[in-house]
C-alpha cells in the first residue's frame, strides 16, 4: 500500500475503501475491526492538519467517491443478508423445538 | 409378552443403529470434495417400547435414513443473488468493451472512435483557419480532411457497436439451448425425486436438483415455487412456466427485426428476460439497451453536425461561383437513425465549400465564420456539438461505474450467502450460530468502518471551500 498523509502507517482512502469492501464480501471480521482502529486514527488526525495535508486528504477523498458507493452497496447486501440469516435461525430454532416437543411423543399418545 | 431376547434385540439394534449412522457420516466424509453435495445427518425413529414380565423396558430407535443439511430458502436467496450477480457481469463485460471504445488514442495516427472529440474541434476549427484565406486551397482541403476523419471515427465507432450488438444476440441466442438443457433435467429429477422421496429429504437427487437450479440461475431470472410430494415448478421472474414438476417447457428462439427474439410456449419474453436476471437479462439489456442508446447518442451528433454544415454550405457561394447550391459536405441524412453509421464525405471538390455569403464574392468569409461558429452553438438535441459528446462520454463512465458497484455488491452477497449454507451444511447447529455471529460481527464491523470514513470523506471534500459568511 501508498503510504500517506497524516501518519505513515495509514494507507489512502481508496485503498482503505477497496480493503474493507473485500474484507466485507468474505466476512473478514477481523481485517475490518483493524480498518476500523485505521479510520478512527484518521478521523483524530482531521484537526491538526496542514494546508497541504488537507490539499491531498481533499484529493483522495475525491478519487475514493466511487469505491465509497461500492462499499456502500456491498454493506447494503451484507445488511440484507444479516436480516435473512437472523430470519432463518429464528425459523430454524422455532421448528428444532417443535421437533423436540413431538420426540417426547412416541407417536401413539404416550408422553 | 418380552423376553430376554427381547432386551437383545434393543441392544442389536442399537448396535445397527450406530453402523447405520456411521455410513452416513462416512458418506459425508466420502463426499466432502463433490460439488454440489450437502452433508447428511441420520434419522432415528423411536422404537415401540418392549414389556418384560409386564415391565415396560427402554424402547431403542432405529435408523430410518438420513436427511440432507439444507435450507430451501437460504438456496432460493443464494440463487437469487446469483442471477443478479451473473447479469450485471454480463452487462459490465458489455459495458466495458464499449467503454474502451471511447477512450482518447494515445498518440496512433490510426482514426479511433475515441478521438471523436477532438475531430469535432479540429473540423470546425478548420472552418475558422479558412475565414483568414478563403480562396487558399490548402485550407480548404484540410477542411474536407478533418470533415473525413470526424464522419470516419464516427461510422467506425457506430459500426463497432453493430458487430458487439451482434455478438452479444448470438450469445444471447447461445443461452438458450443451455437453459433448456437444465430445465429438461430438472423436470426428470423432479419425478425421479417425487416416486423416490415424495415426503423427505432426497438426498443427492436433491442435490444434483440444487445444482442445476445453481446453474439454471447463472444463466436467466427464475422463481422457484415447491410444489407437492417434494416438486419444484420453475418460472421465469415474469411468470412464464418453464418447469412444471415431471414437465418442462422450452425457451425457443426466433429472428424479430434483425434480432433474436425469445419465446415460452409462443408468448414473446424477451422484454421480461431483458430485466429478469441470469446471463442472459445483463446480455439483452447491453443488446436492447445500452448500445442502442450509445449509439442514438451518436446518430444524434452525426446528424446535428451533417444537417446544419449541409444547410449553411448551401446557403453560401463557394468558389465556383454557385450561389445557394454549392452542394453538400456530408452525405445528408434522412432521419436520426442510422445517421452516425452512414456518416461520410460526399464533397470532393474542395472548390464547392462555400465560404462567402451568399451573392458574395469569392474572398468573402462571412459564411465560412457562419460554419465555424456551429462548434459553440446548440445543434445536437440542444447542446454544443462538443457538449454532447462530452456529456454521452460521460453518461456512458457513469453508467460503467454504476454497474460495477452493484456487480462487487452482488458477488460479495453470493460469497457471504455461500459461506452462511456451507455452515449450515456443516451438520452441527453450532457452527450455523457462529456463522451468523461471524455475519452479524463482520456487519457491524463495517458500519463502523462505513461511518467514520463517511465523516472523513465529508469534512475533506468541505476543507478548503469558500464559505459565504454574511
Amino acid at each position: 500500500m501508498r503510504l500517506t498523509l497524516l501518519r505513515p502507517e495509514q494507507p489512502e482512502l481508496k485503498e482503505l475503501l477497496v480493503e474493507a469492501s473485500k474484507a466485507l464480501a468474505v466476512l473478514d471480521a477481523e481485517r475490518l475491526e483493524g480498518l476500523a482502529l485505521c479510520c478512527q486514527a484518521l478521523a483524530r488526525d482531521l484537526a491538526p492538519m496542514s494546508e497541504s495535508q488537507r490539499d491531498l486528504l481533499r484529493q483522495q477523498a475525491r478519487a475514493a467517491v466511487d469505491d465509497m458507493a461500492v462499499f456502500a452497496r456491498v454493506l447494503e447486501a451484507t445488511r440484507a443478508n444479516v436480516q435473512v440469516m437472523r430470519r432463518l435461525r429464528a425459523l430454524r430454532s422455532e421448528r428444532l423445538e417443535y421437533g423436540q416437543w413431538g420426540m417426547m411423543e412416541d407417536g401413539r399418545g404416550h408422553d | 409378552m418380552g423376553t430376554i431376547n427381547s432386551a437383545f434385540d434393543i441392544i442389536t439394534g442399537a448396535l445397527e443403529a450406530d453402523q447405520a449412522a456411521l455410513n452416513v457420516v462416512a458418506n459425508n466424509v466420502a463426499n466432502a470434495n463433490t460439488p454440489g453435495y450437502t452433508n447428511e445427518v441420520p434419522d432415528w425413529q423411536q422404537n415401540p417400547p418392549i414389556y418384560v414380565s409386564g415391565v415396560q423396558n427402554g424402547d431403542g430407535v432405529t435408523e430410518t435414513g438420513s436427511t440432507s443439511q439444507r435450507d430451501r430458502v437460504l438456496e432460493e436467496r443464494l440463487d437469487q443473488q446469483q442471477q443478479l450477480a451473473s447479469a450485471s457481469g454480463a452487462r459490465l463485460g458489455a459495458l466495458n468493451t464499449m467503454q474502451a471504445l471511447f477512450t482518447p488514442d494515445s498518440g496512433s495516427s490510426s482514426a479511433t472512435a475515441g478521438d471523436i472529440g477532438a475531430d469535432i474541434t479540429s473540423f470546425f476549427n478548420s472552418f475558422g483557419s479558412l475565414e483568414a484565406n478563403p480562396t487558399d486551397n490548402a485550407l480548404r482541403q484540410n477542411v474536407l480532411s478533418t470533415a473525413s476523419t470526424l464522419a470516419g471515427d464516427l461510422s467506425n465507432a457506430a459500426a463497432s457497436l453493430n458487430a458487439q450488438r451482434t455478438a452479444l444476440d448470438q450469445q444471447a441466442a447461445g443461452v438458450a439451448s443451455q437453459v433448456n438443457s437444465l430445465t429438461s433435467n430438472l423436470a426428470q429429477l423432479n419425478l425421479e425425486i417425487q416416486s423416490a422421496s415424495p415426503h423427505s429429504d432426497a438426498g443427492v437427487l436433491e442435490d444434483q436438483r440444487q445444482q442445476d437450479l445453481s446453474q439454471l440461475s447463472q444463466l436467466i431470472g427464475i422463481n422457484q415455487v415447491t410444489t407437492e410430494n417434494n416438486g419444484l415448478s420453475i418460472t421465469t421472474t415474469s411468470g412464464q412456466l418453464l418447469v412444471s414438476e415431471g414437465q418442462s417447457f422450452s425457451l425457443t428462439t426466433g429472428v424479430v427485426n434483425g434480432v433474436t427474439n425469445f419465446f415460452v410456449g409462443g408468448t414473446n419474453v424477451t422484454a421480461q428476460l431483458t430485466s429478469g436476471g441470469g446471463e442472459l437479462g445483463g446480455y439483452l439489456t447491453a443488446r436492447d439497451i445500452d448500445i442502442p442508446n450509445t449509439l442514438g447518442s451518436l446518430d444524434q451528433l452525426a446528424y446535428g453536425i451533417s444537417t446544419q454544415v449541409n444547410t449553411l454550405n448551401n446557403g453560401g457561394t463557394d468558389l465556383a461561383g454557385d450561389n445557394g447550391n454549392a452542394g453538400d459536405i456530408f452525405a445528408q441524412p434522412t432521419q436520426v437513425a442510422g445517421s452516425a453509421a452512414a456518416m461520410s464525405v460526399v464533397m470532393t471538390d474542395p472548390n464547392h465549400i462555400a465560404a462567402a455569403a451568399l451573392g458574395a464574392g469569392s474572398g468573402d468569409n462571412t459564411n465560412a465564420i457562419a460554419m465555424a461558429n456551429l462548434l459553440n452553438q446548440t445543434i445536437v438535441g440542444g447542446q454544443t456539438p462538443t457538449d454532447a459528446y462530452s456529456n454521452f462520454v460521460t453518461t456512458l463512465g457513469s453508467t460503467v461505474s454504476q454497474v460495477q458497484a452493484a456487480n462487487t455488491a452482488q458477488n460479495a452477497s453470493v460469497t457471504q450467502l455461500q459461506t452462511q449454507n456451507d455452515a449450515l451444511s456443516s451438520v452441527n447447529l453450532n457452527d450455523e450460530a457462529s456463522s451468523l455471529t461471524l455475519l452479524e460481527r463482520s456487519y457491524q464491523a463495517g458500519s463502523q468502518v462505513f461511518a467514520m470514513l463517511n465523516t472523513v470523506m465529508a469534512a475533506a471534500l468541505n476543507l478548503g471551500d469558500q464559505t459565504a459568511v454574511s
